[in-house]
């Protein structure tokens, strides 16, 4: 027959830690969490500071905010959640079978280790690998190691630190944990005070038949738990992984670089999760909720998915400079999709191109300087109307493509074409005609004299639409007043009989 | 008495063992260069532009400065190099760029623009040359385009001859040739190359074909105006600064 391992975590003052995890400039300040509707809020969760300091469990918030120096929080059941998931997730790496154990304020799951002894070493070599992991997810715990679920549960919550129970050793192990470790449903604390029954051990010293006769069949179970010997069946649970990380702030936020500081953290969090299932962030989502019950949402997408904390944050703190809230800020989620760790594997002989990671954080700034619309790869249009295009975000193609030769890939012309350069927007002139040929015109600073044009060169086109187009366009050769030359085009617009300078050739 | 080389020939042979060719200049760094695909051009300039180092093509408008620099994207991009085009004043055509060969998909097009109606001209030249420094900074590019053709010769001289220094240094870190088109040169000693475009008259007259309804048969002069990295051969003397000068043909494509 096979034994049972089962190791505890066991993470105390839960709502404290979940809002912590992300506030590390709070991280030893004494700080409360109040729960309850206002005005009736009641401290439900502190920490070490804040309890050296004098507070305690059930305060009212008078009460609290008459501790000089404590920092009060309001208790956030979706930060809660979410280092919930990060806990389950740390556990997960050890045994993928888990069953949660919550209690009140606190947060608990049992990993079934069995088996697991040539992978992460003897017990307490497991125990401690999987405390430190909670740790640097930011999470504070207690484990136990035991061959009795419930013993293993109970050790946790009672005890700090690495607990590691010998088989057969579970009686001993409770024996001085006080019956409150039971945690029962029942009350039957008051008739076990009259008894004068006041551990574990003491419960477990009674005679079974006796018992079951004055508490009824139910205190078998009790006192084979208090003697740790309750057999249980395990209930597996399935912990989804989603990177999702949420911190709700107690005032308004209105500093970008506030939310950067929280950013920071959140990215940091997920890009660790996301790295220890060998993947890397494809995307983020960042939500804000703003006062004035107003939305904010931007979607970062870098070139590659990367797992690069700074990178990250570059792009994120580029996008927040680039599109201000509008108001401040409530609360904060970082949401990203998992994608495959980046793999280039460039050519030897392959031109070189922009780093993509950087090129990203580039492009990102120079929207900032130039426009969001202004920046990118210039993509023609499907139409004969002159000068249209569109903009399209640049991105290397295939940069994992071998190098190819550049003999006979695409088409040079043999001689260079003229090239225009656009007037946007045209410049209205005024223009003096001959026979219906430009002789002269003039723009706002100066006038022309034409030496020579070219033209009429007649177009039109979507005459059924509402944006139609009908032009003539004219190739001109003209001298100033000042006798400088140019070569222009001049397009005269026959649907509004008007004439304008569209480009010059350079 | 002894003749000028002949007392040099002496000179160096009796310092032979100590310093190798004591009065002949060291044979300078011979620059990589990349074709502009304009033979004319490419055989002034020995080869192309530079890579690596800033060129200055100047000239009044439409003397062939934005033909000139769309040619010699075509070459890079047509290598599947990434360019870009810095364009101050918005003036880019993309359909000219698309008919001289230019792989569009290949080029990072930034786009200034001035941040109201009433802003000082400069503004956009500040736009410019952040871009340009950012594009610079970040590597990779093969061809960066600073279009200034369109800025008056006085506000680009404004431009403080440091800027010019830092983009100098960058192109050659990044190995990224930057290419300034301007009305005047304003890089100063930083530029490796000037090139000096002006135009001829078109070769035909309309009166002289009366049906032609496109311009044709433009041409362009092109005189470099300096040039840095010269190939030098070792036991030569220095030889003096000169002016070479050639004519490119360019023609209107057909509007079809």
């Amino acid at each position: 027959m096979t034994t049972h391992l089962y190791a505890c975590a066991h993470a105390e003052e839960f709502p404290a830690q979940a809002l912590l995890r992300l506030r590390t400039d709070l991280a030893v300040q004494p700080v409360v969490v109040l729960d309850g509707r206002p005005p009736l809020q009641t401290v439900c969760s502190l920490n070490r500071p804040a309890r050296l300091k004098g507070a305690s469990l059930g305060m009212t918030r008078l009460e609290a905010e008459t501790i000089p120096g404590l920092h009060i929080l309001a208790r956030s059941q979706e930060t809660e959640a979410a280092a919930r998931a990060v806990l389950l997730e740390c556990a997960a790496h050890f045994s993928p079978r888990l069953e949660s154990v919550d209690e009140s304020t606190a947060c608990a799951c049992v990993l079934d280790i069995t088996g697991t002894e040539r992978l992460f070493g003897p017990p307490h070599t497991l125990a401690e690998r999987l405390r430190d992991s909670l740790a640097s997810a930011g999470l504070r715990a207690s484990v136990s190691v035991s061959v009795n679920f419930d013993t293993a549960r109970m050790k946790a919550a009672t005890t700090r630190g690495i607990t590691v129970i010998p088989p057969g050793h579970e009686a001993v192990a409770l024996a001085k944990l006080p019956l409150d470790a039971l945690a029962l449903d029942e009350d039957p604390y008051e008739t076990f005070a009259i008894w004068g029954i006041r551990t574990l051990a003491d419960l477990a010293a009674l005679p079974e038949s006796d018992l079951v006769a004055r508490l009824g069949p139910q205190a078998v179970a009790w006192r084979n738990l208090a003697r740790g010997a309750l057999p249980h069946t395990f209930q597996p649970i399935e912990p989804a992984f989603t990177l999702r990380e949420f911190c709700a702030f107690e005032t308004p936020v209105e500093q970008i670089y506030s939310l950067l500081f929280i950013g920071a953290r959140m990215i940091d969090c997920l890009a660790t999760r996301a790295a220890t299932h060998a993947l890397s962030l494809a995307s983020l989502v960042v939500e804000m909720k703003l006062d004035g019950n107003r939305a904010y949402q931007r979607t970062i997408r870098p070139a590659l998915a990367t797992t690069d904390r700074k990178f990250l944050l570059k792009l994120l703190q580029l996008e927040i400079a680039a599109h201000p809230p509008q108001s401040a800020v409530l609360s904060i989620t970082l949401s990203a999709q998992a994608g495959q760790s980046s793999k280039v594997q460039l050519g030897l002989f392959a031109p070189q191109t922009p780093e993509p990671s950087r090129l990203d954080v580039t492009i990102a700034r120079l929207k900032a300087i130039a426009g969001e619309d202004r920046v990118g790869s210039p993509v023609l249009e499907d139409t004969h109307r002159p000068g249209s295009f569109r903009m399209e975000s640049f991105a290397i193609a295939n940069p994992t493509a071998p190098y190819k030769s550049t003999i006979g890939l695409k088409e040079v012309p043999s001689r260079p074409h003229m090239a225009l350069r656009r007037i946007r927007p045209p410049a209205n002139v005024r223009v003096q005609l001959n026979a219906l040929k430009p002789i002269s015109f003039r723009d706002r600073e100066q006038s022309y004299r034409v030496t020579a044009a070219y033209g009429p060169w007649r177009t039109s086109g979507c005459w059924w639409s509402t944006d139609p187009w009908d032009t003539e366009e004219w190739d001109v050769l003209a001298e100033s007043s000042t006798g400088s030359s140019l070569a222009c085009l001049l397009v005269h617009n026959r649907s509004q009989n008007q004439w304008q300078l569209e480009a010059l050739y350079d | 008495m002894p003749s000028a080389a002949a007392l040099r020939l002496q000179i160096e042979h009796s310092l032979e063992r100590r310093f190798p060719a004591a009065l002949t200049p060291v044979p300078r760094t011979i620059r990589e260069t990349a074709p502009t695909g304009i033979p004319q051009v490419d055989h002034l300039l020995e080869g192309g532009l530079p890579i690596g180092a800033i060129s200055e093509i100047t000239g009044p408008m439409s003397s062939g400065r934005t033909s000139l620099a769309l040619a010699f994207l075509a070459r890079r991009t047509q290598e599947d190099r990434v360019c870009a085009w810095v364009d101050a004043h918005d003036a880019f055509d993309s359909e000219s760029a698309a008919a001289n060969g230019v792989a569009l998909g290949q080029l990072l097009w930034v786009r200034c623009k001035a941040p109201n109606p009433t802003a000082k001209p400069w503004a956009r030249l500040d736009q410019a040359l952040s871009a340009t420094d950012l594009l610079l900074q970040a590597g990779g590019f093969a061809a960066i385009v600073l279009d200034l053709a369109s800025t008056a010769p006085e506000h680009g001289c404004r431009i403080p001859l440091a800027t010019w220094f830092r983009f100098r240094q960058a192109a050659d870190r990044t190995r990224c040739s930057l290419l300034v088109l301007a009305q005047q040169p304003l890089a100063q000693s930083s530029a490796a190359v000037v090139l000096e475009c002006t135009r001829e008259d078109c070769s035909r007259q309309p009166e002289e074909s009366p049906s032609q309804t496109v311009l044709t048969g433009f041409t362009y002069q092109v005189s470099s105006g300096r040039q840095r990295f010269t190939p030098y051969l070792a036991g030569q003397r220095k030889p003096p600064a000169s002016t070479w000068s050639t004519t490119t043909t360019a023609q209107r494509d057909a509007r079809a």
